[in-house]
């Protein structure tokens, strides 16, 4: 340990310069204007709470959008933890074909999501898409199904975009579970345990703080999905698979309305800071074990 | 029985999966060497040999030649620019004794828990203020940023593995600070820059969102951008649009397969302290 403090403020200096100008700054932008009147061409007025009392009582756009975002948060909290979560169970014992398994499962998180946005529109794409085409095959008919446009399953067709895809899950939790040392196998395998009590009773436990820390990833990940939603149904048809990114990129951008989209974007952050708090306290990880 | 049935179980899941993870992939790079009338009328195989000239048409139709070489620029000074600002600030955050350790710890690491699109207006206004939009220079520096927690724990859990002895030794022999950290600990840290680098490329690489909002002009968007070009101006050109499709993702998962290890490490390291 050194005291260097010349040294030390010019070390830093970079980092926290890019931290003030990135995020310092346009937070407190964001906080301040969304109590505001702002919109291009108009000046900036105070109007208190307007923003957000609009938004909670009168946007029924905003508010579709805050319920898809919520149901999204909560099926991804469910569902993509859990496949990813027994894939690594299943593949944790190195089997031939673990870390193929592994390596094609994360393929889908490594691309770029515009471009998988774009990959999944092609696919369900009503005349060409390989969805309609294999349900032509199998049933002989042919088979036409406009899957993001039409209202009926839209909302399932964008979850499908994201919902099986938790390779990042299955890297994280075999991360963690290289760490379980081979003894505690050895025990439970004396005891007699069978493989699936094992996982039950033995490792699950040994995982609660990266399946915590799974979960808040991939809750917070719906807080930022605007690339697929955009590649593929725009929030439509109508308000169906609208969610607070989307809606706020068109708050900015079509309706130039900034104070509105910032009050917005204050929403997002505390609903980010309260999935985050909740998800830490339902898992215990403030905890250590 | 019930252990084969229990296999049975296992085998079906894990194909499923394995499925709906390449089929999607191998079906858009096939597509995209077929024709047009082949991909409507959804043949199976290559009955008039394979379509190259849909990759000469998307490089016409969109001017994919520019994004690529505004995405590689774009990913590698901001590569470059978070190693060096991070390694820096987790180097005196490990070795140095200051009260503001805990504040900047926290600095760093909030970028993880703001969502990118809360950050959408107030930037564009900034931006603009600063003539920052519209320029690589914006994207670089918004990237560099975006990427600052993993990087910052990555260095700060490697630069801790570090036997502290080896700088003291340089000390004695009368090196300063500076060309300690640059002779010394730069070189052994060396494998920590692949973890880190690799995942903040990948970022740079990926990263739609802003992309969009602070860039207005063809001259200075990336990838992504080009696919949203499709989407909106050139539909009716499958094959193109796979064309492009395949350009832009091919690069991610050839470094993937390359550098996987490192990938799986960075990966782990940036969020568990998330």
């Amino acid at each position: 340990m050194k005291k260097n403090t010349k040294w030390v403020v010019l070390f830093l200096l970079p980092g926290v310069a890019l931290f003030a100008f990135v995020f310092l700054s346009t937070l407190v932008t964001l906080f301040v204007t969304s109590f505001t009147d702002w919109a291009v061409g108009k000046d900036m007025t105070f109007v208190g709470l307007k923003n957000y009392i609009y938004l909670f009582t009168e946007d029924e756009n905003f508010i579709q959008s805050v319920k898809n975002t919520i149901i999204w948060i909560v099926l991804q909290s469910v569902f993509h933890v859990f496949i990813g979560v027994v894939v690594a169970l299943l593949i944790s014992k190195k089997k031939w074909y673990s870390s193929a398994m592994r390596t094609i499962f994360f393929v889908p998180n490594i691309i770029s999501s515009a471009a998988l946005g774009i990959l999944f529109l092609c696919i369900m794409n009503p005349q060409f898409g390989l969805v309609n085409n294999i349900i032509t095959k199998l049933t002989g008919s042919t088979f036409s199904h406009n899957w993001f446009m039409d209202p009926k399953t839209a909302f399932v067709s964008v979850t499908l975009t994201w919902l099986p895809y938790a390779g990042l899950v299955t890297i994280l939790v075999l991360a963690e579970m290289s760490s379980i040392s081979e003894d505690v196998y050895e025990a439970a395998m004396i005891d007699g345990a069978t493989k699936l009590q094992t996982d039950i009773y033995i490792v699950l436990p040994l995982m609660r703080n990266i399946i915590g820390t799974s979960t808040v990833l991939a809750a917070t990940s719906m807080l930022q999905k605007l690339d697929i939603i955009m590649m593929t149904t725009s929030g439509g048809p109508g308000n169906k698979t609208m969610n607070m990114p989307m809606y706020l990129y068109k708050t900015v951008f079509t309706n130039n309305n900034y104070g509105l989209a910032n009050a917005q974007g204050v929403l997002l952050i505390l609903l980010g800071a309260v999935v985050l708090v909740f998800i830490r306290k339902m898992y215990k990880m403030d905890k250590e074990d | 029985m019930k252990k084969i049935v229990s296999k049975l179980l296992t085998a079906i899941f894990l194909i499923v999966i394995a499925g709906i993870s390449l089929v999607p992939i191998i079906w858009v790079v096939s597509s995209s060497f077929k024709s047009n009338s082949e991909i409507l009328s959804a043949v199976s195989g290559f009955q008039t040999g394979l379509h190259l000239d849909n990759y000469t048409n998307a490089f016409k139709l969109a001017p994919i030649t520019i994004f690529y070489k505004n995405s590689i620029f774009i990913a590698i000074v901001a590569t470059i620019l978070n190693l060096i600002i991070c390694t820096m600030a987790a180097y005196v955050v490990v070795r140095c004794r200051f009260k503001a350790k805990p504040l900047i710890t926290m600095l760093f690491s909030l970028g993880l828990i703001i969502p990118g699109a809360a950050l959408i207006q107030p930037l564009y206004t900034t931006f603009t203020a600063t003539h920052l939009y519209n320029t690589l220079t914006g994207l670089i520096l918004v990237y560099t940023a975006l990427g600052m927690p993993t990087t910052f724990y990555v260095m700060v859990s490697y630069i801790k593995t570090i036997p502290y002895s080896l700088e003291e030794a340089a000390y004695i022999d009368g090196c300063g600070f500076f060309r300690t950290f640059v002779q010394i600990v730069l070189p052994i840290t060396r494998p920590a820059f692949a973890t880190a680098g690799v995942i903040q490329f990948l970022l740079a690489w990926n990263e739609f969102q802003f992309a969009l909002t602070l860039t207005g002009q063809t001259e200075k968007r990336t990838l992504p951008i080009a696919l949203y070009y499709f989407k909106s101006a050139f539909a009716s050109d499958y094959g193109a649009m796979f064309a492009a499709t395949v350009v832009v993702i091919a690069p991610t998962i050839i470094i993937f397969i390359i550098m996987q290890k490192q990938v799986v490490a960075g990966l782990a390291a940036g969020s568990v302290k998330g």
